[in-house]
């Protein structure tokens, strides 16, 4: 083929690819497209249970809530509740609100007492009924003494109640309910009540939005939302201040870090770039041959994986912009190899090159495929984005050189030492201190600490986790406490798993005060014992009258809670245990929606224990505790161990390859390079006492394919004991220094790559250079 | 047949049982004559209410008796009370459960013998009472009289002080207070809902100035 329409066929094709790929990404509803969320960085359908159950309490549930306090620094002993109930009703204006609640007002709490109490017999009496059964059964007395029993034991428990403080503040109550199903709430329920205002502090407001915090609807316009509503709270009081907090000022603020150190570590990673081509380029305007090169790379990895998965994780495009480190080297080796002579054609140079390119770049694609194979999405998106990427390149750097009449980036060789010259002396030296560091690859990775904590995917705001926590402080959490989130496939069998955790804590923290919804919800087989136990209780209204004389009491003053037994037992509660269930959901609103969802596919209760966390709970509980983050991180630990495999088997075929392209001693050169080097900076950071995580073994993967690009595209110097091709230095050192600016970053999973692969590329570099000086010459 | 001594002791019995079962209300009727309208300013209280008022420690002994409607005894509970102008109110209940019960800026909290705690619900009731409460027990005049019509009687060194709430809403709930002392020291508080709901709180004992080592401030106080 003539060299012209060579020419205009490489042409095409690039200028086709890139509309192809620039057509395809304007089309992308990139709010869509492109998430913020932690959460979404676990599989959907992660096999443990409870990592679904937080997953859908995170998104769903908790993560909607938006936390409002009010003060007022001119009367600080007086909760403004007029400006907070003004809050309350200006955000309940804009459809991003579904709910708005003025925490300490009375009357919701009120109709909730109301509600349950109307409701005792069907909520409360079964679950009473039951234990006292129970407890009898223990004492070994004959059935017909169980009225008797029972009525002596309540009048007992009414006394005993007398002495409690709160006795006093509920005696109207016990005279209508002396079996104290309502005041016995007083200890189950009391973690679930939540906040009031606090005494003589500010005045609080709890929200929950309709939209996601995590998709831009719920940050911006919500956001607009309180601004708006704040401004007619201040018209009317002005002086008051407002302090807030929700899911969606962290992902916003993540977001607009993310975005600003995407600029900002681009910008640094070019200047850098720049700054090293400098030093090893001649004319450096003809460097700029180079971003066509890194752009129709990147358009590439962006269209393939847009087009591959339905939602990507920003962070994949963070750690993805470093492809341009990867993806110059192959401009870099194409680019600055020297014609043979001076009429070589650029097909017949490109053929030379093709073995050694095509080595590197698909031994690393192959590695990269096997992330394909990952758990975990984060892992899988990168495999697929560089791994396309390193195609495109690899096709670009071909097409676009071939559009140039003479392709070559005349570069500036430092020949510091005439390799070709045995120095004994020297090569003692190198020997000495290539010993060393296999004493530190082979010993110091036994030194290393992994730890994976998710918050490491996450961009730190100190400012709004201190604002955070003094909000949720005066909403009333407890960094002492615990919260567990019990489930089950049903209502029934979540309760039955409730009761089931809760004997289990009750031995495991004895005497720790325990809260939960579920506690006012009977166990399905109380329920439906209800009905016969009634039936069994003829004599109780007598008994329990002369009981509660014998204590002390006025029996005929307690005549509404007769009147009520007798209709009772005439008319027990009926129907099915999820009406049961339907009717409690039915009651709660506001932040008491939050403690439960008791019915679908995955109903599920919470539980707070004012009690540290203890060890993970066994798996027949179904039981989680909502310290999601440890129960993530624990994921993390098992991803971590999964990409650790897949990496192995990756650096194996690449391995493999190698040894399959080349000779055995080159191949052997080509292989030890990246994995010494690797091995080496691992033994480094565990000899100074780092810990690492599952984003340093990806980078050391990352690391490992372009070490391993440099051993290959040097292996004809290291036999001929020449120095290696400037191209090799110009890219190790691009690479290194623009991984270097990443390991400044804020956000620690790119500080960890960063700092990774630009260790193990000097290293590499440093050992391409050093060891034919190590070797005697033949 | 001597009956005059038996009639004596029987009505003796009658007088002091009358008395055990006498409320502060009858002793104190709340009316114009005992209608305190500036008891700040009012020379028959300046001195006393200054006296009762000084950030004093105070430790004493007290006995609560809770009438409730629906019992024919009043429930009797006995214990140890703790003031710390800095700290608030500190009842430890010996009998017959142990316990203690807080009262201080932050509401109301109560604690086991083991140390394990709650806080009352602090929802705006809860508040009101207690913030009544430790209004009372100071004796913070420019509080009370924000919060209560304030009515009194002395007799020699004898005093007594009735608080009715002007919120209509805590008046349902806690009635009237009153508190009751010899010279600068408090005898007795009472809560009276009606002769059939109410509690008394019996103080003995009392001694003033008391130093709180910091292990008692942390068992008996927030």
């Amino acid at each position: 083929m003539a060299r012209a329409s060579q020419k205009t066929l490489a042409r095409v094709a690039l200028l086709v690819f890139t509309a192809g790929c620039v057509i395809w990404l304007t089309r992308l509803d990139y709010a869509r497209k492109i998430s913020t969320n932690v959460l979404d960085l676990i599989p959907a359908a992660e096999q443990a249970p409870e990592i679904a159950l937080i997953r859908g309490f995170a998104n769903d549930v908790q993560a909607r809530v938006m936390l409002f306090v009010v003060d007022d620094p001119s009367a600080p002993g007086v909760p403004p509740t007029a400006a907070a109930q003004l809050l309350a009703s200006e955000l309940m204006r804009s459809p991003l609100f579904a709910e708005a609640v003025l925490l300490g007002d009375d009357s919701a709490q009120n109709v909730l007492g109301k509600k349950i109490f109307d409701h005792r017999f069907e909520l409360l009496l079964p679950t009473w009924l039951g234990q006292h059964e129970r407890t009898f059964a223990l004492t070994g007395q004959p059935p017909e003494k169980y009225s008797a029993w029972l009525a002596e034991q309540s009048a007992a428990e009414l006394e005993k109640f007398l002495n409690r403080p709160e006795a006093v503040a509920l005696q109207d109550l016990t005279l209508v309910d002396p079996l104290l199903l309502v005041p016995g709430l007083v200890d189950r329920a009391r973690g679930l009540s939540g906040p009031g205002s606090a005494s003589g502090g500010p005045a609080l407001v709890w929200t929950r939005i309709t939209v996601s915090p995590l998709d831009e609807a719920g940050q911006g316009p919500v956001f607009a939302a309180v601004e708006a509503a704040f401004a007619q709270v201040r018209a009317a009081h002005p002086g008051v201040k407002l302090r807030w907090s929700g899911i969606n000022r962290f992902a916003a603020a993540s977001r607009a870090r993310i975005e600003s150190e995407i600029k900002l570590l681009n910008i640094l990673s070019l200047v850098a770039v720049l700054g090293v081509s400098c030093i090893f380029v001649r004319r450096i305007y003809k460097i700029l041959h180079l971003v066509p090169v890194i752009v129709i790379s990147l358009l590439g990895a962006w269209t393939a994986s847009t087009l591959v998965f339905d939602r990507l994780h920003i962070l994949v495009f963070v750690i993805g912009s470093l492809l341009a480190g990867v993806a110059i080297d192959y401009g870099f080796y194409i680019y600055m190899q020297p014609s043979l002579r001076r009429e070589e054609p650029y097909a017949e140079k490109l053929r030379r090159l093709l073995k050694p390119l095509l080595a590197s770049c698909l031994t690393t694609v192959i590695g990269f495929s096997l992330l394909l194979f990952s758990e975990l999405p984060l892992i899988r998106q990168i495999g697929l984005f560089v791994g396309a990427g390193l195609l495109c390149a690899l096709g670009a750097a071909m097409l676009y050189f071939a559009q140039l009449e003479r392709p070559l980036l005349e570069g500036r060789t430092f020949e510091l030492l005439d390799t070709r010259r045995d120095r004994p002396a020297l090569r003692r030296i190198l020997q000495v201190l290539f010993g060393i560091a296999l004493v530190i690859a082979l010993g110091g990775p036994w030194l290393l600490r992994w730890r994976d904590d998710i918050r490491q995917l996450d961009v730190p705001s100190p400012a709004l986790q201190a604002n955070e926590e003094e909000v949720r402080a005066l909403f009333g959490e407890s960094s002492t406490g615990s919260i567990y989130l019990t489930q089950g496939s049903t209502v029934a069998e979540a309760r039955q798993h409730l009761d089931d955790f809760l004997d289990y804590q009750s031995k495991a923290t004895p005497g720790a005060s325990i809260a939960s919804l579920g506690l006012l919800l009977p166990t399905e087989a109380d329920w439906r014992q209800l009905g016969p136990r009634l039936k069994r209780l003829g004599k109780f209204d007598g008994d329990f009258r002369a009981a509660l004389e014998r204590h002390g009491f006025l029996a005929d003053s307690f005549s509404p809670f007769f009147q009520a037994w007798d209709m009772l037992r005439q008319q027990p509660p009926a129907g099915g245990y999820a009406s049961v269930a339907g009717t409690l959901e039915g009651m709660l609103t506001g932040p008491l929606a939050m403690l439960g969802h008791l019915h679908g596919a995955a109903p599920w209760m919470l539980t707070m224990v004012e009690h540290a966390e203890g060890p993970a709970l066994p798996p027949q509980l179904h039981t989680v505790a909502v310290s999601q983050l440890q129960s993530l991180n624990g994921l993390f630990t098992r991803y971590r161990w999964s990409a650790l495999r897949l990496s192995l088997v990756g650096l194996g075929l690449v391995i493999a390859s190698v040894f399959a392209i080349y000779p055995f001693r080159r191949g052997l050169r080509i292989a030890l390079i990246p994995a010494g080097s690797c091995f080496f900076v691992f033994g480094v950071l565990g000899l100074t006492g780092q810990t690492l995580n599952l984003f340093h073994l990806l980078g050391a993967f990352l690391g490992v394919c372009l070490s391993h690009n440099y051993a290959i595209f040097s292996s004809d110097n290291a036999t001929s004991r020449t120095s290696p091709p400037v191209s090799i230095r110009l890219s190790a050192l691009c690479t290194a220094a623009s991984f270097g600016v990443l390991s400044f970053s804020r956000i620690p999973v790119i500080h960890a790559l960063g700092l990774t692969v630009a260790l193990i590329v000097v290293t590499a570099l440093t050992a391409v250079e050093l060891e034919p000086l190590a070797r005697r010459p033949r | 047949m001597k009956i005059l001594p038996y009639l004596l002791r029987f009505c003796l019995g009658l007088v002091l049982v009358a008395s055990l079962r006498l409320s502060a209300a009858d002793s104190l009727p709340l009316g114009p004559d005992t209608l305190l309208t500036d008891p700040a300013h009012d020379p028959a209280w300046t001195e006393l209410l200054a006296k009762l008022s000084a950030s004093k420690t105070r430790q004493s002994q007290f006995e609560e008796r809770r009438y409730f409607p629906f019992r024919s005894t009043p429930v009797m509970l006995k214990g140890e009370i703790r003031i710390a102008p800095e700290h608030g109110l500190s009842l430890r209940y010996l009998e017959p459960d142990r316990r203690i019960l807080i009262v201080d800026d932050k509401g109301l909290l109560m604690r086991d013998d083991e140390g394990r705690q709650r806080a009352a619900p602090s929802d705006s009731r809860a508040q009101a009472v207690t913030s009544a409460m430790v209004s009372v027990l100071r004796f913070d005049l420019a509080a009370l009289q924000k919060s209560f019509v304030m009515y009194g009687r002395r007799d020699g060194s004898a005093w007594m002080l009735g608080f009715v709430p002007r919120d209509p809403a805590l008046a349902e709930m806690i009635g009237t207070l009153f508190v009751s002392g010899e010279q600068t020291r408090l005898d007795r508080i009472e809560m009276t809902k009606s002769s059939k709901q109410r509690i008394e709180i019996l103080i003995s004992g009392a001694r003033e100035d008391v130093i709180f080592p910091g292990d008692v401030l942390e068992r008996f106080f927030r």
